[in-house]
């Protein structure tokens, strides 16, 4: 039979997504009459002192069965996810809970929180970067800074020494070759400060969870949320200190992530209620509170100088990044060194100099968010290659080809690149868009320019993923993992790799997924690591079971079990006098006469095992440098042909391509949904997607009305969208695939600025790229034009 | 989202009669596209809704020889729709389609779209273009306002307690009149608009304009007409540097917010743009009527 690898099969849940038939954690509710609801009284202001917080009148409130304060006995809040801590004594972030009601009905609980008295005393708040960095600056953060312990960080150097200002809570620091000599070298010089919006990732579903209170004492948890063994179930026993025994996490599916649910701000708090009230709990988040009590991501602001040869070799980056966390109290996840990762695979810097940090503010917690920074992190050094590019009468295409890092080079933190196929990605869009060449215009008022960018990103050693399966006595498989599967096809593309090692066609695997009481150990998909790292533990446990087998069916034959070959249900035989063996048939049925315990018995399956884990990392240098900071990288490259209207402002994208390096894709079809998807999502905090505060600091565009994500009416139409895959196969991957689901939204914002200035000839310097923002850059140009 | 009653009258004095026993406490439901919102946040807290969906002629689309009457109730994706209308009153039918999504134009009432008063509602733009009259009934009898008076702030019309909006009457325009409606927003209908600008001119045979109404939405506490504006082109040609002023006009007589949607400087500058597209497209149908 024909592998399976590199086929676009069906994704096993469409059928179940399409028809509505699929089970959420929210459905879960209808199966306990008794649940109890959860609803939290938020703080209105974005820093606060609490004067006062009556909770007398809600408690006596029939049918309201515990409501939980700050002041909680027992608890560290310190060990908690950041979004999920309750506010005492201040709020740091307008949203914060302030008060957490469970009562019999939702309907109860939110009669309850409305009888809550609580009095606020405004506080003076930072809202962004530029407010939080300043020496005088309110504190966000407490003033045990300094004496705290790192908590769970092992990287020493996160925490800032001579701070700027009270907010900057954490720091790295690396130079490579001699930035200051190779300044004076350089010929030409681009340099700029580069900012970026406040985003949620928005997927269908809002946060949830539901947990049950066991007869025994435990809990078994319905939730959204990602990770069930690494975040969700570790998270609970670390911070509630229960037994791992006790704690039972499932996750049904999930109706999006984007890296949102990678941070248990739901569960931990569910379950610490269902503990304390021993009841059945709900905690269901509106979309309001997806903006406001979830992270959001966490906007970057770069000052980047590049120094470049005449002749377009680029030889200097002196890069300033920093990430703004919000209200991250204690951080020890934060030091710039995430989203400062993206500029070190993608060109040969061999002078690199990066200063990050992590500066808080009195926004929501940031955390994870597809393309862990590294969008926001490049979004200055793209704008500034296309500059250069510019100013020195290159394309943008032939400068990049010039200065993108070549497979077998290491980067400027002195790591080996094993696999890059950026300049195969960069020539197919820039083809297809025909970014060298200019649009035809017209009289109108939109005004069109093409563009393109590349992008890259690493994939983070993130720890252990297992894999189990189990060759049935009939000869169908069971696949058993613990992946997330966020919508991104990573389930499909990891059954397709039990059929393929099979030779079984797909739909004889059947996949249980995401249960800690029945499927092994996977930390959590985050850096676009779950078809690399769960897909090399799912060959693993193939290659156990179809090495069983071969053991097994050799006995029964009397042959070496390398004379077995096993291809779906048939075992084929060399030195045999039988060349061929349907291996179910050998599968002894229970009986009084036949039972024992070895060989192969009806209803036990032959189980094979797998673990795999990426080599960890190691320890930086004093230069902040190191043979393996990261894994591997993916990466991306877009075109794009835009319209801006001159009068309004407005920004279109006409047409789009975008290719993605993935190595050898397992499945291309879901790789094509991956771009497209991430496509949209980058077009949307492009052009539109940001917070907007209130006077009190208070989200104003918390629903999606205001916060405009766009519509399928703001994608360029089908035939206007091109999805390439330029695969470098990576050595270590299965089949030399890797990950490539974060990459795609890198490339997209650069390429729209730098369509815009050939349409328009302005240059922005940032994102996202709003029509009020474009016009008043267009209006100054007016205006300077008009003064000359 | 909890209240105490729900009437559905069938005729308009028995709507009149629980309107005036419940007073303040009772609030009207059309569409339910504002109503049910404010229901379920607790905006509202009425003791009694009063759907009027059963009341007769409610949902009535009627082109009559000298007016048109629109009820109420008529539907804003029916009155997009509508062919009767496309001759005299095309306005109309565009300012009602521009309001948000199909699925909301489907419930959402013209009614319910002035009733609840936005400064940014689309589909009242066309009504103040037209010159419509609002018919409006209650425990002291029928009146009729013109829909320029009917709005006094943001929220907030000149309906008593116990009245309610039975009809529009929007006069026949007289020959040579052309009108457009201009929606601004980022994503299109969907999106609650930043701006909106009605123009209805009235030209004389040799290209002179002879009446003129300049209507804006989202720029000030309600929706408002630009009388300057209107006024500089009364009895001129249009001409580019005329179509300039109007539009510096529009954008003076307005007093926008900043909010979540717009600066209100970026609102002006949108006035100013919108309304030269309003003028100039009106003249060009206006020549074409």
């Amino acid at each position: 039979m024909e592998g399976l690898i590199g086929k676009g099969e069906l994704r096993i849940d469409a059928y179940d997504k399409v028809t509505g038939k699929g089970l959420f954690a929210s459905d879960y509710g209808n199966q306990f009459p008794n649940l109890a609801h959860m609803k939290a009284l938020r703080s209105p202001y974005a820093h606060a002192l609490i004067k006062k917080l009556d909770i007398s009148k809600a408690s006596a409130l029939d049918g309201v069965i515990y409501i939980m304060t700050g002041y909680e006995p027992g608890l560290d809040w310190d060990q908690f996810p950041k979004a999920s801590i309750i506010a005492k004594d201040e709020t740091l972030w307008a949203g914060q809970i302030v008060a957490l009601v469970c009562a019999e009905t939702l309907e109860i609980a939110e009669r309850a929180v409305e009888l809550i008295e609580v009095e606020f005393e405004k506080l003076p708040a930072v809202l962004d970067y530029y407010a939080a960095i300043d020496p005088n600056a309110a504190s966000v953060i407490d003033p045990e800074y300094e004496t705290r312990p790192l908590g769970f960080s092992d990287r020493p150097g996160d925490r800032a020494s001579n701070r700027v200002s009270p907010n900057v809570v954490g720091e790295f620091k690396m130079h490579a070759g001699d930035v200051p000599s190779a300044m004076e070298e350089a010929e030409i010089i681009v340099e700029g400060e580069f900012w970026t919006g406040k985003k949620t990732a928005s997927p269908m579903e809002c946060a949830n969870a539901i947990c049950r209170y066991d007869s025994d004492g435990g809990i078994t948890m319905w939730s959204n949320g990602a990770g069930v063994h690494g975040v969700i179930k570790q998270g609970i026993c670390r911070i509630l200190k229960i037994k791992e025994s006790m704690v039972r996490i499932i996750q049904p599916y999930m109706g999006g992530s984007f890296g949102s649910r990678l941070n248990p701000y739901v569960e931990v708090i569910t379950a610490l209620m269902c503990l304390r009230t021993k009841k059945t709990v709900s905690f269901q988040f509106n979309r309001e509170e997806v903006f406001t009590g979830a992270p959001s991501n966490w906007p970057c602001i770069t000052k980047v100088k590049l120094g470049a040869k005449k002749d377009g070799t680029i030889i200097v980056n002196d890069y300033y990044l920093a990430e703004e966390i919000g209200a991250c109290v204690n951080n020890t996840f934060f030091s710039g060194r995430l989203s400062s990762s993206g500029a070190v695979p993608v060109y040969r810097f061999p002078n690199l100099r990066m200063d990050t940090c992590a500066v808080a503010t009195n926004t929501v917690p940031a955390a994870e968010y597809r393309g862990l920074g590294c969008p926001e992190g490049e979004f200055g050094i793209e704008c500034l290659v296309n500059q250069l590019a510019d100013e020195l009468g290159m394309s943008p295409v032939e400068i990049r080809m010039k200065n993108i890092i070549d497979k077998g080079e290491r980067d400027a933190f002195g790591e080996l690149i094993t696999s890059i196929g950026l300049k195969e990605c960069l020539q197919s869009v820039a083809d297809a868009i025909k970014v060298e060449e200019m649009p035809d215009q017209d009289a109108g008022a939109w005004k069109k320019g093409r563009g393109c960018a590349v992008g890259g990103k690493q994939n983070t050693p993130l720890g252990r993923s297992e894999a189990e399966v189990w060759y049935n006595s009939d000869g169908s498989i069971q696949l058993f993992i613990s992946c997330d599967e966020n919508g991104m096809g990573a389930t499909t593309a990891l059954a397709q790799i039990a059929a393929h090692e099979f030779q079984v066609p797909i739909s004889e695997v059947k996949v249980t997924k995401g249960d800690t009481a029945i499927t092994p150990y996977d930390n959590y998909s985050a850096s676009s690591r779950t078809t690399y790292n769960t897909g090399n533990a799912v060959i693993l446990a193939c290659e156990e079971a179809i090495s069983k087998l071969k053991i097994e069916v050799a006995r029964v034959y009397g042959l070496h079990p390398s004379k077995v070959e096993i291809k779906g249900r048939k075992a084929i035989l060399v030195g045999s006098h039988v060349q061929e063996v349907d291996i179910p048939s050998l599968f002894a049925p229970t009986s009084m006469f036949t039972q024992g315990n070895w060989g192969l018995q009806k209803g036990t399956p032959v189980i094979g095992h797998g673990l795999f884990c990426p080599a960890p990392i190691h320890q930086w240098d004093e230069n902040g440098l190191s043979d393996r900071v990261w894994n591997w990288f993916q990466y991306s490259a877009a075109a794009v042909e835009v319209a801006v209207n001159e009068e309004t402002g407005q920004v279109k994208v006409l047409k789009i391509a975008s290719s993605a390096d993935t190595g050898n894709p397992i499945n291309p079809k879901l790789v094509e949904g991956q771009i497209e998807g991430g496509i949209h999502m980058a077009i949307g905090f492009s052009i539109n997607e940001e917070h907007v505060f209130d006077g009190n600091g208070k989200i104003a565009n918390a629903n999606l009305s205001d916060y405009r994500l766009p519509t399928i009416l703001d994608m360029p139409t089908n035939e206007n969208v091109h999805a390439f895959i330029n695969p470098d196969p990576l050595p270590d991957g299965p089949y030399g695939a890797k990950g490539m689901a974060e990459s795609i939204t890198i490339p997209v914002g650069p390429a729209i600025a730098h369509a815009i200035y050939k349409a328009v000839g302005v240059r922005v310097t940032g994102y996202p790229m709003t029509a009020e923002r474009i016009l008043a850059l267009i209006n100054e140009k007016k205006a300077k034009e008009a003064a000359k | 989202m909890r209240f105490d009653k729900y009437f559905e009258p069938t005729t308009v004095e028995e709507c009149c009669s629980i309107l005036k026993e419940y007073g303040s406490d009772a609030k009207i439901l059309a569409g339910g596209t504002d109503v049910v919102p404010r229901l379920k946040n607790k905006i509202w807290r009425p003791k009694a809704v009063v759907g009027i969906s059963k009341l007769p002629d409610i949902d009535t689309i009627a082109v009559q020889k000298d007016h048109l009457v629109l009820g109420a109730g008529a539907r804003l994706r029916k009155i997009s729709l509508e062919k009767s209308l496309e001759k005299d009153y095309k306005v109309i039918m565009e300012a009602a389609g521009n309001v948000s999504s199909m699925q909301i134009r489907n419930i959402a009432t013209i009614g319910g779209n002035a009733c609840n008063a936005s400064p940014s509602a689309d589909a009242i733009q066309g009504l103040i273009t037209m010159d419509a009259i609002a018919v409006i009934t209650g425990p002291e009898g029928t009146r009729e306002v013109a829909i320029a008076d009917f709005f006094t702030g943001p929220g907030t019309t000149v309906l008593n307690t116990g009245e309610f909006l039975l009809q529009f009457k929007v006069p026949a325009p007289k020959p040579g009149t052309g009108a457009i409606y201009k929606k601004f927003a980022i994503r299109g209908d969907t999106d609650i608009s930043i701006v909106g600008v009605g123009c209805r001119l009235t030209l004389q045979i040799d290209g002179t304009i002879e009446d003129a109404r300049i209507s804006l939405a989202a720029v000030a506490p309600k929706p408002i007409r630009a009388i300057e504006a209107e006024m500089l082109l009364i009895g001129k040609k249009l001409t580019t540097e005329l179509i300039e002023q109007v539009g510096e006009a529009a954008a003076n007589s307005c007093s926008p917010i900043t909010d979540q949607r717009a600066t209100a400087e970026y609102r002006k500058e949108m006035i100013r743009v919108w309304t030269r597209h309003a003028v100039e497209e009106a003249e060009l149908r206006a020549k074409s009527s």
